[in-house]
């Protein structure tokens, strides 16, 4: 696993310093721990983190400045990853988040920082470009919506995939996650994709487009 | 729309003298002050302009009194013969609005001149056609007191304008010498004339005539005395005419109960959705990142740990780490407990005199406490009047630990006649006001939703009193 370059921006400082300690411990390099999203803009612009993990309610107003952050770090530097995170999932907050692209966002309900494991496996993805939706904003964001004839031919297995794909994850981890061989994944993509119509181009690319058409962002 | 002062009326911070609770500052006054008071009156900007009141409210209520009763009577009069009762309908429609239009005018001058802010009553606004109109318009009892206003105004604008006239008496009186000065030798070259002094009282009585220019010297002290005795005459008229103000060209008292019960249910609503939201606030930035960072830690030290049976790698980090989630624990209690406190504290159901103890007990601030509340559940007043005297009185005495400065704190409860009193006084530094910062506001607030009313006497330099007045049943 490589290390990574971190930014974290949370105002409860008991909570931010042991995030820092947690990510230092495991390898990383938290390059600032911020409480605000002016010092956060300003701590990306200095250090070009690979991510951020950011908390969405912060001063002065504690409603969305994090949030605001995330969608301004996201379009002026592309190579930094946002990860934002909160106690509460609101849909509105991810759909504006995945608005531009779910390419190297994440958005996670603060809890899953229990695992630190899980948390930090969720960091890396978005690090990479990768995508990690916790699982309550799929929910949310796939029940909330007219599904669209394309979705509605989906099996119920196929859907299950489609879902834990949109959480961001791998064709292994579903496997892992669902208990099947990973060639039954595999199936199921491909499946997947010619049900949704979706061109045989780049496979990464087939992907982020099935989880958009899947969460209607 | 609320003109009038909320019912918490602070003394004016700046006046030295308002020493005691709930008494207006004349009468608190010693007897030096009692002498300044007297001898400066006449040159306080509020008895000018309350002799100014007496003076132009006058002519309004000449014509006031004229138009309206001729339009009624000749209403009356068409009405009776029927013959013109429809148009004598329209002359009392006219009637009620022309005495409307002019009481506007009264309140205009009312408010500016005395400061005196009356609420206009609502129009009546009906739906419907003409007869509706029609109908609306003569059952309107505002206006019909703004009649009875027109009317009954004019007997006390005569009296009013006799108060002014003691201004203008003890005015010409008082330069006689002056005018001695000046005429005398035109009208002395013709005949030994004397001057006359002008008697304040009707018929003259009393009035000495100047015979020479020293005489004009004692005409002058009777217009020295009646100008130091006309604000008084003129405050004693328009006091009466306030209170006709008030009752004839207020909205009503039904009505200024409805308004007032509007507003405070307004208050009220806006208080329990503030309530939830610091109450979400303090869960999302307290509780519950407490617990996060609890169970992270524990994760972290559980993996640490290794798997079961195998070697622990490293275990000071472990304990260091469970040492921490210990303390997080801790503290994720009691910030519970404090919060559960905040809703409402336990001590409460114990009665008021407990929870008001216990308080003075956890200031920092020495709190004597004088709790003289009856002992019998029967008289106790409703749960929700106690929870807010115990709220009033935490948040009262958390201002005299952050505001006042002060090194002693008084709390005071007592309960009379269907009314609880709350009584918090310290030796601080005082000036607290509605404006200050000192969530005095809030707690007036809250008070009036239920009927309760905030005094604030806080002189600069201390001490400062607050009193709050709760009635036993919401």
């Amino acid at each position: 696993m490589r290390a990574m370059r971190i930014v974290i921006a949370e105002d409860a400082a008991v909570l931010r310093e042991l995030l820092a300690q947690m990510l230092t411990e495991r390898g990383h390099e938290v390059c600032a721990a911020v409480g605000d999203a002016d010092a956060l803009r300003a701590a990306v612009a200095e250090h070009r983190p690979d991510v951020t993990v950011v908390d969405i309610r912060m001063p002065p107003t504690h409603s969305d400045e994090g949030l605001q952050a995330a969608i301004d770090i996201r379009r002026e530097h592309p190579g930094t990853g946002v990860l934002l995170f909160s106690q509460h999932i609101e849909t509105k907050f991810a759909t504006r988040l995945l608005a531009a692209g779910s390419a190297g966002v994440g958005y996670l309900l603060k809890d899953r920082v229990t695992n630190v494991a899980e948390f930090t496996e969720a960091l890396t993805r978005v690090a990479a470009g990768g995508t990690a939706l916790d699982p309550e904003v799929v929910t949310q964001l796939a029940g909330g919506r007219q599904r669209t004839t394309d979705l509605e031919s989906l099996t119920t297995r196929e859907r299950e995939v489609l879902a834990l794909m949109a959480e961001g994850r791998s064709n292994a981890a579903i496997a892992q996650t669902l208990v099947v061989s990973a060639g039954t994944v595999e199936k199921h993509v491909a499946a997947i994709f010619g049900k949704l119509g979706l061109p045989s181009s780049e496979d990464a690319n087939r992907r982020v487009l099935a989880v958009l058409r899947y969460l209607g962002a | 729309m609320q003109d009038r002062p909320p019912k918490a009326t602070p003394e004016p911070a700046g006046n030295p003298s308002a020493g005691t609770l709930g008494k207006p500052a004349g009468r608190a006054l010693g007897r030096p002050g009692a002498l300044r008071a007297v001898l400066t009156t006449p040159f306080t900007r509020r008895a000018w302009a309350e002799a100014a009141y007496c003076l132009l409210g006058f002519p309004v209520a000449l014509v006031g009194f004229v138009l309206v009763l001729v339009l009624l009577a000749t209403s009356v009069g068409l009405i009776a013969s029927l013959v013109g009762a429809v148009l004598g309908l329209a002359l009392a429609v006219l009637a009620l609005g022309l005495s409307r239009t002019l009481g506007a005018l009264q309140r205009a001058l009312a408010a500016g001149l005395l400061g005196e802010r009356v609420t206009a009553p609502a129009l009546p606004r009906p739906s419907g056609g003409f007869l509706a109109w029609l109908a609306a318009r003569l059952r309107d009892e505002a206006g019909w007191r703004a009649a009875a206003y027109q009317l009954v105004k004019l007997p006390v604008a005569v009296f009013q304008l006799y108060a002014a006239a003691w201004w203008l008496i003890g005015a010409f009186d008082l330069v006689t010498p002056l005018r001695w000065a000046v005429f005398h030798p035109l009208v002395g070259a013709t005949g030994g004339a004397s001057m006359r002094t002008i008697s304040p009282f009707p018929g003259g009585a009393g009035a000495p005539h100047s015979g020479s220019f020293a005489d004009t010297f004692l005409t002058a002290g009777i217009g020295a005395l009646t100008l130091l005795a006309a604000p008084w005459i003129t405050r004693g008229m328009v006091t009466m005419d306030r209170w006709l103000l008030s009752a004839l060209l207020g909205p009503g008292e039904l009505a200024q109960r409805v308004r007032n019960l509007e507003e405070t249910r307004a208050l009220a609503v806006d208080d329990s959705a503030a309530l939830l939201r610091r109450l979400e606030r303090d869960l999302h930035d307290g509780a519950q990142v407490r617990l996060v960072a609890l169970a992270m830690g524990l994760d972290m030290a559980k993996e640490r740990l290794g798997p079961a049976g195998g070697p622990v790698a490293d275990p000071d980090r472990v304990r260091e780490l469970v040492e921490t989630a210990h303390r997080n624990a801790g503290e994720v209690l009691s910030e519970l407990r404090n919060l559960s406190r905040g809703i409402h504290p336990p001590v409460l159901d114990e009665g008021l005199p407990d929870a008001l103890a216990t308080l003075a007990a956890r200031s920092s601030v020495p709190v004597e406490l004088s709790v003289d509340l009856p002992q019998d559940d029967s008289q106790r007043p409703t749960p929700a009047i106690e929870t807010i005297a115990y709220f009033c009185a935490a948040e009262l005495l958390t201002n005299v630990l952050r505001h006042s400065g002060a090194g002693h704190a008084v709390l005071r409860a007592e309960q009379s006649e269907e009314r609880l009193r709350l009584r918090v006084t310290d030796d601080g530094r005082g000036g607290a006001a509605l404006g200050t910062g000192t969530g005095l506001p809030g707690l007036a607030q809250r008070v009036r939703t239920v009927d309760g009313s905030l005094r604030i006497s806080s002189p600069p330099g201390g001490p400062t009193a607050v009193e709050i007045e709760l009635p036993l049943h919401a």
